[in-house]
């Protein structure tokens, strides 16, 4: 039996392939993927998807994976029910509310914000007790309080280079984002043992790896 | 907009999947009419008051109004309803129902989840023994055997046990909640987090442990007997142990697990809770325990009672994969031999017989079915060996 993990395309795969490497797992293939997204494996237990974050909480959901190595941002907003089992230390980052300077958090109005999550921004003034109107942004975040679109932005920053770069100041710092090891329920249930060999190889490194830093 | 398509969420079911279907409905309430159980049927509309105790996660309910202005709501589960029914009857308990129906959820959107579900079930009521349960767990074994062909694995777990445990550790009911709702969905990086703070108690090793309190009896039995636990707990376990010595005896060979980390399958259970899962499939096909409280919900005097559901689509979707892997045949004959034809195709497991006037275009047929064909008059042979 194979487990199959989907695992997101991008940084999360550039950042996570050493740490599967590190703990025993052939990625030679991911390595040398071409256009190619599925990747069976002969020698290992082992069949990896590659594939967009939002998407590989669906294939959770849906039980068509058994493991999904995705970033809590998109656990949190896509309201993911499935197992997280292990906090990879990888694509840390931090949700932040910012704007430009002129922006004043207590101004008593109906504050306009852009946000590329809009579950996590409407739960974060939930918190504050703010009703806001939310405005789902695809692309640069950070463009729709600089053009006037809105009054500030909820968005993920790693460093806050590009915030600054883009004259942009925080104004308050939300939940901190990292890479997850998120298993299907069923499949916990169904494949015990294999899926914690798996689970405890990666917690075994990325042990090691926070006691060197 | 199109006058054609189906809202979110909806199918239509139709060929293999839709015989299959009623193919296990059947088989669920001959099963259960031959074991004395009375059938019952609800609305498919309730009061939404009707549903007050019933958790839905990560879902809602489909809601009108009727003339009063109530709110009314497809049903998103069919126990309830029965309650409901129970408490504005004076039918004389104990009693044994079985029923069959479609349930309503309203999931999220553009997710592949279909809000229309069809679930049989049993409920046990004014049942306080332990063989009330039992009997469920003896259905769930015949009929996975006689349905799938397989056995499903049935796992146990205690309703109240993660709150009866962590009384152990904390009063304090808002930590207590974050633990259990860090446990129950297996966020450890946040259950590690918030544990944190028992470092120094005595049972912060199995406490560590918890998220993996799940497997085969022995092991977790052999896990917990390494500590001292207070009766509140241990009463718990002994209620388990008494239903897997049970089981071993009566069905020596039912696989059974013990999950001492999971969440009841609705807050209304009281006791012992059981659900049972193939090997494949992406959910539990049973799932059920015991809710002694489920009457207080509607009337002053309460009831013990037992329940279990059945998930219907899970079930067909596990027959439909293996009927699918029976090659298809078609079989095609004149007019003359239509009998022996049909005589034939009642024999094969997943055959129908060809309505083309000629062989050729019984053939295109066959293409279009992706299916095998027979002819009756030329094959002879083949068909002599399927007959036997």
């Amino acid at each position: 039996m194979n487990l199959k993990i989907a695992l997101t395309k991008g940084r999360v795969e550039k950042q996570v392939i050493p740490l599967l490497e590190k703990a025993g797992i052939d990625c030679t293939q991911l390595r040398n993927k071409k256009r190619r997204l599925i990747f069976n494996s002969m020698s290992q237990p082992f069949e990896f998807i590659l594939a967009k974050g939002p998407d590989v909480t669906t294939f959770l959901e849906r039980g068509v994976v058994d493991i999904g190595i995705v970033g809590s941002d998109i656990l949190t907003e896509h309201r993911n029910s499935q197992y997280e089992l292990l906090d990879l230390k990888t694509g840390q980052c931090q949700f932040v509310l910012a704007s430009t300077d002129d922006f004043d958090p207590d101004e008593p109005k109906r504050k306009i914000i852009g946000t590329k999550y809009p579950n996590i921004t409407k739960d974060y003034f939930d918190t504050l007790g703010q009703d806001v109107e939310i405005i789902k942004i695809e692309g640069s975040v950070e463009l729709a309080p600089l053009i006037g679109l809105t009054d500030a932005i909820v968005d993920i920053t790693e460093t806050g280079t590009t915030l600054r770069e883009n004259n942009l100041k925080v104004f308050d710092y939300l939940d901190k984002v990292s890479t997850r090891v998120v298993v299907n329920r069923m499949a916990l249930k169904q494949h015990p043992q294999e899926i914690f060999r798996f689970v405890d190889q990666l917690k075994k490194i990325v042990t090691e790896e926070k006691a060197l830093s | 907009m199109k006058n054609n398509l189906l809202p979110l969420g909806t199918r239509d079911e139709f060929g293999v999947r839709s015989e299959e279907k009623q193919r296990i409905i059947e088989v669920i309430q001959r099963h259960f009419r031959n074991l004395g159980f009375a059938r019952i049927s609800t609305p498919i509309i309730e009061k939404q008051v009707v549903f007050q105790p019933y958790q839905l996660v990560n879902s809602k309910m489909y809601r009108l109004l009727d003339q009063e202005g109530d709110t009314i709501v497809l049903r998103p589960d069919l126990t309830l309803p029965i309650a409901r029914f129970l408490s504005s009857t004076s039918i004389p308990l104990p009693q044994k129902f079985c029923y069959v129906g479609d349930i309503f959820r309203l999931s999220r959107s553009l997710s592949g989840s279909y809000n229309q579900l069809t679930q049989a079930g049993i409920e046990l009521v004014g049942y306080q023994s332990t063989k009330a349960e039992l009997e469920c767990l003896i259905n769930i074994y015949d009929l996975s055997r006689e349905i799938l062909d397989e056995q499903v694995t049935i796992e146990l777990g205690y309703a109240d046990f993660a709150k009866i445990f962590l009384d152990i550790f904390t009063t304090d009911v808002n930590l207590r909640k974050q633990v259990a709702q860090a446990l129950f969905d297996k966020k450890i990086t946040e259950y590690e987090r918030l544990i944190s703070s028992f470092e120094d108690q005595r049972l912060y090793p199995l406490l560590k442990e918890w998220p993996r309190l799940f497997g085969e009896p022995e092991d977790i039995f052999q896990e917990l007997n390494q500590y001292e636990l207070p009766k509140s707990v241990t009463l718990r376990l002994k209620k388990i142990k008494e239903i897997v010595l049970l089981v071993k005896q009566i069905l020596p060979k039912q696989q059974l697990v013990i999950d001492l980390s999971s969440r009841a399958p609705q807050q209304y259970y009281t006791g012992l809770t059981f659900r049972g899962f193939a090997k494949s499939g992406e959910d539990y096909i049973f799932s059920g325990g015991r809710y002694d409280n489920l009457l207080a919900n509607f009337q002053a005097q309460n009831e013990p009672a037992v329940g279990m559901g059945i998930d219907i689509d899970l079930l067909t979707d596990l027959c439909v994969k293996k009927f699918n892997r029976i090659p298809k045949t078609l079989v095609f004959s004149s007019i003359k031999n239509w009998s022996k034809a049909q005589a034939l195709v009642k024999k094969l497991p997943n055959a129908t017989l060809s309505l083309s006037d000629t062989k050729a275009d019984a053939l295109k047929e066959a293409q279009k079915l992706q299916a095998k064909l027979i002819d009756i008059e030329e094959d002879e042979d083949e068909f002599e060996d399927s007959s036997n």
